[in-house]
């Protein structure tokens, strides 16, 4: 290793590129499971997110066929074992017809006081299952995101 | 032993003699008085090879090596010190603390930069993805942001839950 300095500062740049980074839904953020064609992505991150006690917001919806919905469905339930608990507090989950239809999870934190949530939806359209998968980080718990986002 | 001596040094001449063969011409052109005089340019030979400083044996350079005074006893934290800037290996050590010092302070520079960095992630970024093209609205991004966390928290838009109702066979 002829320039660790380098390769450090290397690593450490690449550290924060992805806050979703170690999750396995990271791969669908990627394009890796559905193409990024097929997708409607939206990435924020700092001050706009403020108002909502968050700061970083990452959100994809995209319509898939079966065995895609199974794939996106099998990363999001291993993204799930990282759970906070299974309080009702930190987790709200429904299963249809053997299949997740709609989830918001707490994981346990990675940083003090800044809490981390995944969310799913999957709803039959008609070209498939338009699936709605969501990262959020920031101090807001869940309950300040219900009463912010729920409609009235 | 002037036949002997003859014969030795001829032998020695040539590279064949044995320690102790060299100790006896040296021990006979030292105590020879008068020495002949076809023998005075051996002696002198003699005389500067006893001149040379002595080799060390190798205990002597294994003491040597591990930074140690042989005539002396090594003194609890002495040999390593001595060791440490022995020529030997005063080199090799300077490059290992070198590079050691160099990786330490690359590591505090990384660990330095991540404790920094959350601040660089906090950095205001708002973009969205359309159709594979990355677009830097602002107001797009955000958007989109919302709508699918009110869709999220609302288990569903309206439109939607209604759509599937009907379309339940």
């Amino acid at each position: 290793m002829k320039h660790p300095f380098l390769s450090l500062i290397i690593f450490a740049l690449a550290l924060p590129l992805a806050a979703q980074d170690g999750l396995e839904i990271n791969k669908i953020f990627k394009g890796e499971v559905v193409n990024e064609k097929a997708m409607k992505e939206s990435l924020v991150k700092g001050d706009n997110l403020a108002p909502y006690k968050l700061r970083v917001l990452h959100t994809a919806k995209f319509t898939v066929g079966d065995s895609r919905r199974d794939e996106v469905e099998a990363l999001f339930e291993e993204d799930m074992k990282g759970r906070l608990s299974e309080d009702d507090e930190n987790l709200e989950l429904e299963y249809r017809d053997g299949h997740l239809y709609y989830a918001i999870v707490q994981l346990t934190d990675t940083r003090k006081g800044q809490h981390r949530y995944i969310c799913y939806q999957c709803r039959k359209t008609t070209g498939g299952h338009g699936i709605t998968l969501v990262y959020m980080e920031g101090k807001a718990s869940l309950c300040d995101l219900r009463n912010t986002f729920k409609k009235k | 032993m002037n036949e002997d001596i003859n014969d030795l040094l001829a032998r020695y001449m040539e590279g064949e003699t044995t320690q102790e063969e060299q100790r006896l011409i040296a021990e006979y052109l030292r105590q020879t008085d008068p020495l002949p005089y076809e023998m005075k340019p051996y002696k002198q030979m003699f005389d500067l090879i006893g001149e040379r400083p002595e080799v060390p044996t190798a205990k002597a350079l294994e003491h040597f090596a591990k930074g140690q005074d042989p005539s002396k006893p090594p003194l609890k934290g002495e040999a390593s010190f001595a060791a440490r800037f022995s020529p030997f290996k005063g080199e090799l050590e300077r490059v290992l603390v070198r590079r050691v010092l160099l990786l330490a302070a690359a590591c505090i520079a990384a660990f330095a930069f991540i404790l920094l960095m959350p601040q660089k992630a906090d950095e205001n970024l708002a973009i969205a993805y359309i159709d594979g093209k990355e677009l830097a609205d602002q107001t797009l991004a955000m958007q989109m942001g919302q709508e699918a966390l009110t869709e999220i928290f609302s288990n569903g838009n309206q439109e939607q839950q209604l759509t599937e109702l009907f379309n339940e066979p």
